[in-house]
């Protein structure tokens, strides 16, 4: 058992983005909770802030979440300045609070991105994601019946490689990480998961000129190489997938038919 | 074939793929420049800085065609770099209240918009300093070295060129890195030699340009300035001298052909 300070319980003080609605104000409101089972995930912290609030009649935190298990994409928050908090490869919702110390201040923030618009207190709305992969990232070609297993090779490498790209959980933590709120490392990963496959492979070039171009139109940022998505990203998605995306996007605008 | 350079040009990575093209282009330069530089201290009369400057200068026409590519060079990778940044200020109004990093920012790559605006506001005072300061046609090779010495024996002069070598320091400490994998250019095996190769040629170029307005500043009666042909001149008339001079001017400024 893993205790903080040789406790099981902990205090902290929460600063927490409250924001009634889109177009309302928001503002930072503080909260004290006093023995927080340092068992608990981060998660389940703001669960017991909740249920402390509408004990006290208060309209609780909003909050995105939903597998809790680090698979999803759906919970993100950022914490102390730091998107999915200090962990590398960590979700918020695998953040334990055995992490923090008795009497810690924990500043909690949205996701910030003129393309991530706040929803509610803590909850963003990431549609802006769902666009990008609606204007490519798919394989449109009609297979038939599914084939029979390892009836198309794909070198091991490729695949490793494919399958590293594809554990891209369309958090959002790149662009809430990101200096400039880029898309690049989202789109990146799913240009170069289904670019790198045979399957994916007749769509590449459309694809990657569909996806950069939904991306500028959503407002997104310009990469300047910072790094900070490749570090915040839960799943450890390379920046080498951006290199390969502007590679990908060069070679497209100049093939292509 | 025109429309779509133009919406390759008007994409995120178009506009960073042509920043990087002309960064890489603009390191180049510098290396030439810093190489013609390193002339002046290869005696102490500035003779051979000299004959360099008038070895530009004979290029004649095409001395010209080297310093507008590089003007459009410049232009371009200072338009595109302000363009971005805007954007990017677009892209996020609303700022944290705490700035954290996992450990990747850094100073050079947190910076590249200040030390840009710092190297470019050298670049003005730079270029007045040497390449106009006869108008527009270029100085005279033989009257170079003194004005360049002078200029940096001059505290203001030292300070202003100390400030512009260390913001192209900084700066070039994440361009070179960056602009390679703008440029697509990432594989785990070099990541640390494209790393270390970005770091020392942002050493070597910051500390060439460095130890111009340093050793100049320290010991300008070695180098050719006109404390060496009156060794006892007061330190205050060697201030006034006329001619402003920088280690950087060579390449741009001095070589062109008269008139």
């Amino acid at each position: 058992m893993i205790a903080t300070n040789g406790k099981d319980t902990i205090g902290l003080t929460l600063n927490v983005w409250r924001q009634a609605g889109p177009d309302a104000e928001g503002a930072f409101e503080t909260y004290h909770l006093n023995s927080v089972s340092t068992h608990m995930s981060f998660l389940e912290m703001l669960d017991v802030l909740n249920e402390q609030l509408l004990a006290e009649g208060r309209e609780p935190v909003a909050f995105d979440h939903d597998c809790r298990e680090g698979i999803c994409g759906s919970c993100g928050v950022v914490l102390n300045g730091q998107a999915h908090g200090p962990d590398r490869d960590t979700t918020v919702c695998q953040l334990h609070m055995r992490r923090f110390h008795d009497g810690d201040t924990i500043t909690i923030e949205p996701f910030r991105a003129e393309a991530f618009p706040v929803v509610k207190d803590l909850v963003v709305d990431r549609s802006a994601f769902d666009r990008i992969i609606g204007v490519g990232g798919f394989v449109s070609a009609r297979t038939g019946a599914a084939p029979d297993a390892n009836a198309i090779p794909v070198p091991k490498e490729e695949a490793d490689l494919a399958m590293d790209a594809a554990s891209c959980i369309g958090c959002g933590a790149c662009v809430a990480s990101c200096p400039n709120a880029a898309a690049m490392l989202f789109v990146s990963a799913k240009v170069s998961h289904l670019g790198r496959l045979p399957q994916g492979a007749p769509e590449r070039d459309e694809r990657v000129v569909a996806m950069v171009q939904a991306m500028d139109g959503e407002g997104f940022g310009n990469c300047t190489n910072v790094g900070e998505c490749e570090a915040a990203c839960p799943k450890g998605i390379s920046v080498g997938n951006i290199a390969r995306l502007n590679r990908d996007f060069v070679r497209a605008t100049i093939r292509r038919r | 074939m025109s429309s779509r350079l133009g919406a390759f040009l008007g994409s995120s990575i178009g506009k960073k793929t042509l920043m990087s093209l002309t960064g890489l282009g603009l390191v180049v330069f510098l290396i030439a420049h810093l190489a013609g530089n390193l002339t002046l201290y290869a005696d102490g009369t500035g003779e051979t800085y000299a004959a360099y400057a008038q070895k530009l200068k004979d290029l004649g026409p095409g001395l010209w065609f080297m310093e507008l590519g590089l003007a459009a060079m410049f232009v371009a990778h200072i338009a595109l770099a302000f363009r971005t940044s805007m954007e990017n200020r677009e892209a996020r109004k609303s700022r944290y209240r705490v700035r954290g990093t996992k450990g990747e920012a850094n100073l050079p790559n947190s910076s590249m918009l200040i030390t840009g605006t710092v190297v470019l506001v050298f670049l003005v005072i730079h270029l007045l300093d040497f390449r106009f300061s006869e108008g527009l046609a270029p100085p005279h090779a033989d009257v170079l070295a003194p004005k360049v010495v002078d200029r940096l024996a001059s505290f203001t002069g030292a300070a202003i060129y100390l400030i512009g070598g260390v913001a192209v320091l900084i700066h070039l400490g994440h361009a070179f890195r960056s602009a390679l994998r703008t440029l697509g250019v990432h594989h785990p095996q070099y990541e640390n030699l494209i790393k270390r190769t970005g770091t020392g040629l942002a050493v070597a170029l910051g500390l060439g340009f460095v130890s111009f307005p340093v050793i100049l500043f320290a010991s300008p009666d070695n180098y050719g300035g006109r404390g060496a042909e009156s060794a006892q001149v007061a330190p205050a008339e060697q201030e006034q001298a006329p001619a402003s001079g920088s280690p950087t001017v060579p390449t741009a400024a001095p070589a062109r052909e008269e008139g």
